[in-house]
């Protein structure tokens, strides 16, 4: 019950450098400078470096403000993720901001209170602040995939993420309040301890009812089959950066409260929720991989993909072994790295060629080969084929898998990896083994007097450490695992 | 006193209006109006339940405040959104938005 202000920092230092971005950009805003245009930029990528560096001021283990806030490994862990995968994403936006028609202030101020949002989430287990967290992250996310408002496809990802998010935080908070009524609390261990009271009465299918209400809003965020008819579309109208923090951050975090929510408050119906969501898990790899097959647009299908992968994440859940919950983790970690590496590459190559479309990464390997390498390596860890992030991560959920007599499921894992080969082959083998498309190097509405070789060999500001970051953190969590798997091991030690 | 089932009974039904209410109509407004009688059946229950099981706890009622603090917000960048698809299409039905093909 203590309070202490340290505790919340690294979120109070978000909030502020949100408000600052807000009124630097009311000075610079209107200036039609390219140069001022990224001072909100350069004070949001500041400020979420000052987030990530005040965490070792941790303040240890514990409970804070009437149980709202928990600090812990698990937390910390779930910190380090998000703060790491904001600046990733800052460094994707730089440019891709500054050539559409984006108010800079308010998308940058946007990213750094999802972010917030994402870490409130991992940070306590009260469902209060869990829900509060949830709402301020779907919030910020409704505005950021609409952010380009003179683009039809954006509003339209924008339409459906938000009337779909918002039916489904109503039937989250539905099944809240059913377990509020069952248990007379909303703390997560108190409502453990109550249900287990619960058990062979009456009351029992009332609990079994929140259950499923809850998974159906949380399996909403993550992008569960059969409640991911929102992902295509959002992911592929969404701007390029926003896709990528929906991919990294929003689901780590939707993770992030589903193990608490199921691993903390609901462990006594896990008889309940173990095979349901083992099958969902399955359904949900399976559908992500089998339909991302026909995709013409990789952003697209980055967004089965996303699916797929989230199907993958699922089993560590439904397995529910302290050593099963390590491996998602880890997963989390490996997946967030490998997809911000990729979209780093679709937003550079979407500057170059103004399109999306898998077509355009034709010849890449002739015009950046150290774009297309590291792309090449990114598509190798989602497939899950060393020396990866992938590879571990898959091969730490098939050790967790094996030693829970969930063999049948790691087999059900592997066929999908195969699945999932050609659709990312399909873009290594237009990168390498086919000549770029000179009508295609120039983007629509591009300045006359630039020549395809200027636009090409143009750096995109940001893409390049984003791109060596990821790939780095991708060979490391792949070569050298040892530190991160002690590292999960000790945030599941709830 | 009316029964606490009352209320409940009420609530489900509200949810349920909701959720279909969501499922069927196109148009983006009706769609919202939908949504809020779901938060209020949520709403019904926190209310109900306190009053009724735990009488000595505020939980169930800052719950309340929370809901309808957060779902103002939520509504407030939705209305922008519907906004923002009425003035390029001229209309809020949401089968208008599909420009992208599965």
């Amino acid at each position: 019950m203590e309070r202490n202000i340290l505790v919340l920092l690294p979120q109070l230092v978000l909030i502020a450098t949100s408000f600052l971005v807000l009124a630097v950009d009311l000075r610079t805003g209107d200036r039609k400078n390219r140069e001022a245009e990224l001072i909100p930029w350069l004070v949001a990528l500041l400020g979420t470096v000052a987030a990530l560096v005040t965490l070792p001021l941790w303040v240890g283990q514990g409970e804070f403000w009437g149980r709202m806030w928990q600090s812990d490994r698990f937390s910390l862990f779930f910190q380090v993720l998000v703060f790491s995968v904001m600046i990733l994403v800052l460094l994707e936006s730089a440019e891709y901001v500054r050539s559409r028609e984006i108010q800079s202030g308010v998308f940058y101020a946007l990213i750094l209170l999802a972010g917030v949002g994402m870490t409130m989430m991992a940070s306590s287990r009260e469902l209060l602040t869990i829900y509060v967290g949830l709402e301020l992250m779907s919030v910020s996310f409704y505005a950021l995939v609409g952010m380009m408002k003179n683009d039809d496809r954006s509003n339209e990802a924008a339409i459906k993420y938000y009337l779909l998010g918002a039916a489904s935080s109503a039937v989250l908070l539905f099944g809240i309040s059913l377990l509020f009524g069952l248990t007379g609390s909303t703390y997560l261990p108190e409502i453990s301890s109550k249900l287990s009271g619960l058990q062979g009465t009456a009351a029992l299918p009332v609990a079994w009812a929140a259950v499923l209400l809850l998974f159906v809003a949380l399996g909403f965020k993550v992008a569960a089959v059969p409640f991911h008819m929102w992902t295509p579309d959002t992911y592929q109208g969404a701007p390029t950066p926003v896709t990528a923090y929906l991919a990294a951050g929003s689901k780590a975090a939707a993770f992030a409260a589903l193990i608490r929510a199921f691993s903390l408050g609901l462990p006594t119906l896990a008889d309940l929720w173990q095979p349901a969501l083992t099958a969902v898990a399955v359904a949900t790899m399976t559908y992500g991989n089998v339909v991302a097959l026909s995709q013409t647009d990789v952003k697209r299908m980055m967004g089965y993909s996303s699916i797929a992968h989230a199907g993958y994440v699922l089993t560590g859940l439904a397995i529910f072994t302290p050593e099963s919950l390590s491996a998602t983790l880890y997963y989390l970690l490996a997946y967030a790295f490998t997809n911000l590496g990729v979209f780093a590459v679709i937003v550079l190559v979407a500057g170059r060629r103004g399109n999306e479309e898998i077509s355009s990464f034709r010849g890449l390997g002739q015009i950046s080969p150290a774009y297309a390498a590291a792309l090449t390596l990114f598509f190798l860890s989602l497939v899950g084929i060393p020396p990866t992030a992938g590879f571990l991560g898959k091969f730490y959920l098939f050790f967790a898998m094996i030693e829970a007599d969930y063999t049948w499921l790691a087999v059900v894992m592997v066929i999908n990896s195969v699945i999932s080969l050609p659709y990312y082959y399909n873009v290594v083998r237009q990168m390498w083994l086919e000549p770029p498309e000179e009508a295609n190097v120039l983007p629509a509405g591009t300045a006359a007097g630039q020549t395809a070789a200027t636009i090409a060999h143009r750096a995109l500001l940001g893409i390049g450490p984003a791109v060596a970051v990821t790939a780095l953190a991708v060979l490391l969590l792949g070569l050298y695992p040892q530190p991160f798997i002690e590292w999960v091991r000790q945030v599941t030690l709830l | 006193m009316i029964p606490l089932g009352y209320f409940l009974g009420f609530g489900v039904l509200l949810f349920a209006l909701g959720l279909y209410g969501v499922l069927t109509q196109r148009s983006a407004i009706r769609m919202v109006m939908a949504i809020e009688l779901m938060l209020n059946a949520a709403n019904i229950n926190f209310l109900a339940f306190t009053r009724y099981l735990y009488p000595d706890d505020p939980r169930g009622a800052i719950w309340a405040i929370f809901v309808m603090t957060v779902a103002a917000a939520e509504v407030a960048v939705g209305l922008a959104v519907i906004l923002v698809l009425s003035r390029r299409r001229q209309t809020i039905d949401v089968d208008a938005a599909e420009e992208m093909k599965h």
